[in-house]
């Protein structure tokens, strides 16, 4: 600690006495709280709207994703259907062809008796 | 096992609010400033409610929050100087029943005078009754470095207080 100057300055214990007192704490303004409980509600309000649009897009984004899924399985199930109808055509008209073969073969065969 | 400590929101606003409040009007000299100063606060402490783990924890963090935006809203006005504080103080002044004694007004007056971080050290050292260490952690500042802005500040502040009111003049 510095020795106390020499000079006409009231000593230093005292001045720093007199400087807490007026540092002592002042109340806090009139409705500081309410003002402050008010602006909170407010962040809050505004957060829970941004949530209400951010679950809203979500939403969106689900149903979306849904519907085009659904919409892409829905192709897929008619292209297999039609793959398969297609199928069934080919083996119809080999049946056929074959049986038509057959029934050729046998008047071939009746005429040439 | 003891639970762990809830915050109660409302009730550290209850409990701080003149803490957080003497502190930035004290660095800013503005009460209209300092009093958005303090809402500002207390809403940040909303927001990290969750990391505050005790209530001498909320008490440290308000006041090192508290210290840094006032702080920062000095650093946006850069407007500071016994005259305007005085004119500000007229226009937002408190009321009768809120004001020191005239000479602690008048201390405060010359306290808003000093540099930022002498000012800042002595409203921690003397407002709130804070140790050197304590300080120098609230600062986020090196301790020796906040032992100098003490002393240099207390000595400074004397020195004005010397010159300006009649009671700190031996002999007057």
């Amino acid at each position: 600690m510095e020795p106390e100057p020499k000079n006409d300055l009231a000593p230093m214990e005292d001045f720093e006495r007199d400087l807490r007192a007026a540092l002592r704490r002042q109340p806090a303004p009139p409705g500081l709280k309410r003002r402050v409980m008010e602006r909170r509600w407010q962040v809050r309000a505004a957060e829970r709207r941004r949530m209400v649009w951010l679950e809203r897009l979500a939403a969106s984004l689900v149903l979306a994703g849904v519907a085009g899924g659904a919409l892409v399985w829905r192709n897929a199930l008619e292209r297999r259907r039609g793959e398969e109808a297609k199928r069934q055509v080919f083996t119809a008209l080999r049946i056929t062809g074959r049986a038509l073969e057959e029934m050729r073969l046998q008047l071939q065969e009746r005429e040439s008796r | 096992m003891a639970g762990r400590w809830q915050p109660d929101f409302e009730q550290l606003v209850d409990e701080h609010q003149a803490m957080v409040f003497s502190l930035a009007m004290r660095m800013t000299g503005d009460r209209g400033l300092a009093e958005e100063i303090a809402q500002d606060v207390f809403l940040e402490l909303d927001r990290n409610l969750r990391k505050i783990e005790s209530p001498l924890h909320a008490c440290h963090w308000l006041r090192r929050v508290a210290m840094s935006r006032s702080a920062d809203a000095l650093r946006r006005q850069r407007v500071r100087s016994m005259e305007l504080w005085v004119e500000i103080e007229e226009h937002h002044g408190a009321t009768a029943e809120e004001r020191s004694s005239p000479l602690g007004t008048r201390i405060e007056a010359l306290l808003a005078t000093l540099p930022e971080a002498q000012r800042a050290a002595l409203i921690l050292r003397y407002q709130e009754d804070l140790t050197p260490d304590e300080i120098a952690a609230t600062m986020d500042a090196p301790l020796a470095t906040v032992k100098s802005h003490l002393q240099r500040g207390l000595k400074l502040l004397r020195a004005k207080a010397a010159n300006h009111l009649r009671e700190y003049v031996r002999g007057a």
